[in-house]
């Protein structure tokens, strides 16, 4: 494994609110196109684990390279830049509610410059098509449900093109007979190649898509390998409980 | 009652006028101060966040009138404005006048703005920056136009206190409203009627003003209701 074709890579990181300790010495890394899932109890540090990538959560101790640069020490600016490359689709959506469908997804890309009005208009009406949502363009994200919502999330985090798309959670706010739908387009996404972090409690998902299943535990990586491995073969004895209760 | 009106009523007009514009004048600077001093507030720099602080409990804290012969005794030593009359009243008078008027509301406007953008969740915050919009841009395109829909209530408020408190610039000399009324009052050796007619002048504009606050919030509401 060359760390050139990591496209992330996490270095000893560590995280602490006040004394709380909630990362202790987290390393692992991503290669390019591989689906990465991380799967804990709750409280396990998937979510802040995750949001450490794109520095949603400050402060770490550690190393988290994104392309072989240093997320942690990033000014500003170049953080703003970094984010741009790494998509993020929220538990609760954060759709913002002031703006149609289109706006939501077209707002970025024109603010930051990285297509013109008449092309990121083009890319969201192809990527609303993608989630199956093309005639919700002028809606606002109010008259939508929770899984349509969920989907122009995704539309809107995949406009800019990232790099590696980062999931908290997609499905766990939605109501049982909206998971379906978000997950396909996750799927869809993976076989065509996309790099995904993903935390989700959606066991028969994650065993479908990971490459690589991360089991976190009390603020550590306490298994990780195959999705084989972590379902089927492991000996390790909180991954078996923690699944035993899940599926 | 109402016959001196046929004498003097191009001094109420001057007088309407006067209020209007220093009401404007003052709800504009509310409302720039309003929002420097909000984002002073919530800076995570302590020394912007203190000074804000400062600034919102001192206003709070003591009367209008006294804040505004304070600042047109302070700023008509500093500030040179020629003895220029302007509907009635030196603009010497006048712009130090509105000035007081913006920096009271400023702090009240503040802490609208605060109470506005706190009840925005964090969620909001975190989706701007995670599509690698900067701060700024994420406070002023995401967070403040949710944040000043739900305030415009209070906003409203704000602004029809400001125009009935705009009187306090009396005390300085400047001929709004309220002062024109008491001259006239003077002449007549009646107040009342004099009075009754400035309140009723009070009371339209500030109609007009909460009408047109109305017309603002479902304005900017109607697009949230709107149905695919």
């Amino acid at each position: 494994m060359s760390a050139e074709q990591n496209i992330i890579e996490v270095d000893d990181l560590k995280k602490a609110f006040g004394e709380n300790v909630v990362l202790k010495d987290i390393s692992f890394s991503v290669k390019k196109s591989e689906k990465v899932v991380l799967i804990g109890p709750s409280g396990s540090g998937k979510s802040t684990l995750l949001r450490c990538l794109n520095r949603l959560e400050d402060d770490y101790e550690g190393k988290v390279l994104f392309e072989g640069e240093n997320v942690n020490g990033a000014s500003k600016e170049k953080l703003c830049l970094l984010r741009q490359k790494m998509g993020m689709v929220f538990q609760q959506f954060n759709l913002f509610p002031h703006k149609t469908v289109l706006e939501n997804i077209t707002f970025s890309p024109i603010k930051l410059k990285v297509a013109s009005s008449a092309e990121a208009t083009e890319h969201a009406h192809e990527l609303l098509e993608q989630v199956g949502l093309s005639e919700k363009a002028e809606a606002y994200p109010q008259s939508l449900s929770g899984g349509q919502q969920q989907r122009v999330a995704i539309a809107r985090a995949l406009a800019m093109n990232p790099e590696v798309m980062l999931f908290d959670e997609p499905t766990s706010a939605l109501d049982p007979e909206m998971v379906g739908d978000v997950l396909d387009v996750m799927e869809r996404l993976a076989k065509n190649g996309m790099t995904m972090i993903i935390v989700t409690h959606e066991m028969s998902f994650a065993q479908n898509i990971a490459d690589k299943v991360l089991f976190m535990n009390d603020g550590m990586i306490a298994d990780s390998g195959t999705a084989k491995h972590i379902f089927k073969e492991t000996d390790n004895a909180r991954t078996r409980s923690f699944l035993s209760k899940v599926m | 009652m109402f016959d001196f009106l046929k004498q003097y009523y191009p001094v109420f007009v001057e007088g309407t006028a006067q209020t209007i514009i220093i009401s404007i004048i003052g709800i504009l600077i509310g409302i720039l101060l309003g929002l420097i001093f909000v984002m002073m507030r919530l800076s995570k720099v302590r020394v912007f966040s203190y000074i804000a602080r400062v600034y919102i409990a001192i206003v709070r804290g003591t009367p209008a009138m006294i804040q505004v012969m304070l600042i047109y005794y302070t700023l008509s030593k500093v500030l040179e404005v020629p003895q220029i009359q302007f509907l009635g009243s030196g603009l010497d008078r006048v712009i130090p006048g509105s000035i007081a008027l913006g920096i009271n509301s400023g702090a009240y406007t503040a802490e609208i703005f605060r109470s506005g953008i706190i009840s925005i969740p964090n969620g909001q915050t975190e989706a701007g920056l995670s599509l690698g919009l900067s701060d700024r841009t994420t406070m002023f395109s995401i967070i403040l136009p949710q944040a000043v829909r739900n305030i415009l209530p209070a906003l409203g408020n704000e602004f029809i206190s400001l125009v009935k408190e705009s009187s306090v610039l009396f005390y300085i000399g400047v001929q709004e409203v309220t002062a024109q009324a008491l001259g006239v009052g003077g002449t007549l050796y009646d107040f009342v009627p004099p009075l009754i007619v400035a309140a009723l002048i009070y009371f339209v504009l500030t109609f007009i003003l909460s009408q047109l606050m109305q017309l603002l919030e479902k304005k900017m509401g109607r697009k949230y209701l709107q149905s695919n």
